[in-house]
Formats: C-alpha cells, structure tokens, sequence
C-alpha cells in the first residue's frame, strides 16, 4: 500500500502516464474504500444500532469530507480520513438494510440494487474508458441538478409525501450516472489530478446511486 | 437532527453555488451529438432500472 500511495498528487513528469497513475490508484482506493464500507455495513447489521444513527453517521461523513478533507487531501493521511468517512457511511447503512433484509422479498431488493449498481457503475465507466470521451460539458448542468436536488431534499424532509421521496430517488439515479460520466471523464482526460478527490467522489456516486436504487426498487418492487 | 441535516444540505447548497455558477459561465458547451450521446447512455440506465424492477416483481 505504501509504494501505491506515495503521493496523492500525481507529478506530471509525462501526462498520459501521470494520468494512467491516477486512475490506478483511484481504482485502487475505491476497490478498498468499499470494500471497507460494506465491512463497517455488515458491522452495523449485526450490532443493530438504533434507525437515528444513520443521519449521525451521515452528517459525520458530510462534515468530515467538507470540512477537514480539504486541509489533508494532498497528504497520504487524507487516506485515513477517506477511510473514516467512508466507514461511516457505511456503517450507516446497518438499520436502512436490516429494515429491507426484514420484509418480505427484502434481501432479493438488497442484491438486485446491489449487483444493479455495480452494473451501472461498471457499464458507464468502461464506456469513457474505451471511448475516451470528454463528459466535462456535462459539469454545468450536473451541478444545477445537484443543487435542485438539494433543495428537494431539504423540502422533503419536512414535508412528509412519498412521491416526492420516490421522485427524488429517481433523479438521483440519473445524476449519479452522469456525474460517474462525468467524473471518470475528468480523471482520464487530466481534470482531476489527486486520487484522492477522485476516490472521494466515485465513492459518493456510487453511495447515493445504491442507496437511491435500494429505495427505488423497495417501493417499486412492492404490489 | 432533521434540522441540522436540512442546515448542513443547506451549507453545502451555499457552498456549491459558485463552483456551478462556474461551470455554468465558463464550462465547455456539448454539441448537439453529444448530449445525444449521453441521453442515450441515461436511457441505457432508465431500461436498465426498468428492467432491475421487473426482476424484483417477478
């Protein structure tokens, strides 16, 4: 790990193979990053801590990753603080997957959103990286999605309508397939040069796109 | 908790604000074939969702 991660910021001693570095290294951290995040969920299920733990868990995260990532994400210790985030956004998935793996039908639900998102996920990022398509004039418009999104979000936490919760699901599958364009898209053409930004927000594209999917096919699934 | 998850969204809108506004004024602009390319991609994922359901409701 330690001759992997020697430096977050790839040099640009030649472009091609300074961006080859950070997509492998990118990959890598994601590979691990999530692999950890399902341990930390497996972790959760078991304890079975109490549903309000999930926002605990999540807020964390979002402060961690807004406020003291920045300060560390060109210093291998940014590792460490990718790993505490992303642990505990996992470990907040504990009560949302209990609650699916209790109902009826509810661990076929969790599988199929899981395999569901590697599919996406794996199908979008194979296409840039064989086409080698440029998706950064998407940035405008995933970013204007995104801030709607928000405001969704934050109506929807006080206005109790399932449809708008249903609706906000689908967009978000939407958006997280086109900021997985998009993302991958700035990581090969030389957009987006430290591998731990890079991890940072491949990880959340796929978080909210399973979370987002999980919901969708729970609500969609059931007669 | 509701309230402080609505606050922090709400940091993250402030937050965002400028970095959209910047792709938006200064951002490349896709070609008509372009955003073709991508609606196609995003309906790939939609029947792909579709299909995702049907599984789950048979």
């Amino acid at each position: 790990m330690s001759s992997q991660f020697t430096s977050p910021v790839a040099r640009s001693e030649s472009g091609v193979l300074a961006q080859h570095k950070v997509l492998r290294q990118t990959y890598t951290l994601l590979a691990m990053t999530l692999l950890f995040s399902g341990l930390m969920a497996v972790v959760s299920m078991m304890v079975a801590p109490p549903a309000m733990i999930s926002m605990v868990c999540s807020i964390g995260a979002i402060v961690i990753l807004m406020f003291v990532l920045p300060k560390f994400e060109e210093q291998a210790a940014g590792i460490g603080i990718v790993f505490l985030a992303t642990g505990m956004l996992g470990f907040g998935l504990g009560p949302m997957l209990n609650y699916y793996v209790s109902v009826p039908n509810g661990g076929s639900v969790v599988a199929t959103a899981l395999a569901g998102t590697g599919g996406i996920f794996l199908g979008l990022s194979a296409y840039v990286l064989t086409t080698k398509k440029d998706f950064s004039f998407m940035g405008g418009f995933l970013m204007v999605g995104i801030m709607v999104l928000f405001g969704a979000i934050i109506l929807s936490l006080f206005v109790n309508m399932p449809a708008l919760s249903l609706a906000i699901s689908a967009a978000m599958v939407l958006l997280m397939s086109g900021f997985i364009l998009f993302d991958t898209s700035r990581i090969i053409n030389g957009g987006e040069t430290n591998y731990i930004r890079a991890t940072v927000s491949l990880f959340i594209n796929i978080f909210n796109l399973f979370t987002s999917l999980l919901h969708l096919l729970g609500v969609m699934g059931d007669d | 908790m509701k309230i402080i998850w609505a606050a922090l969204l709400g940091v993250m809108l402030w937050r965002m604000w400028p970095v959209a506004k910047h792709w938006m004024e200064n951002g490349p602009k896709g070609s008509q074939k372009e955003w073709l390319n991508v609606s196609m991609l995003i309906g790939g994922v939609v029947l792909f969702v579709g299909l995702l359901v049907a599984f789950v409701r048979s």
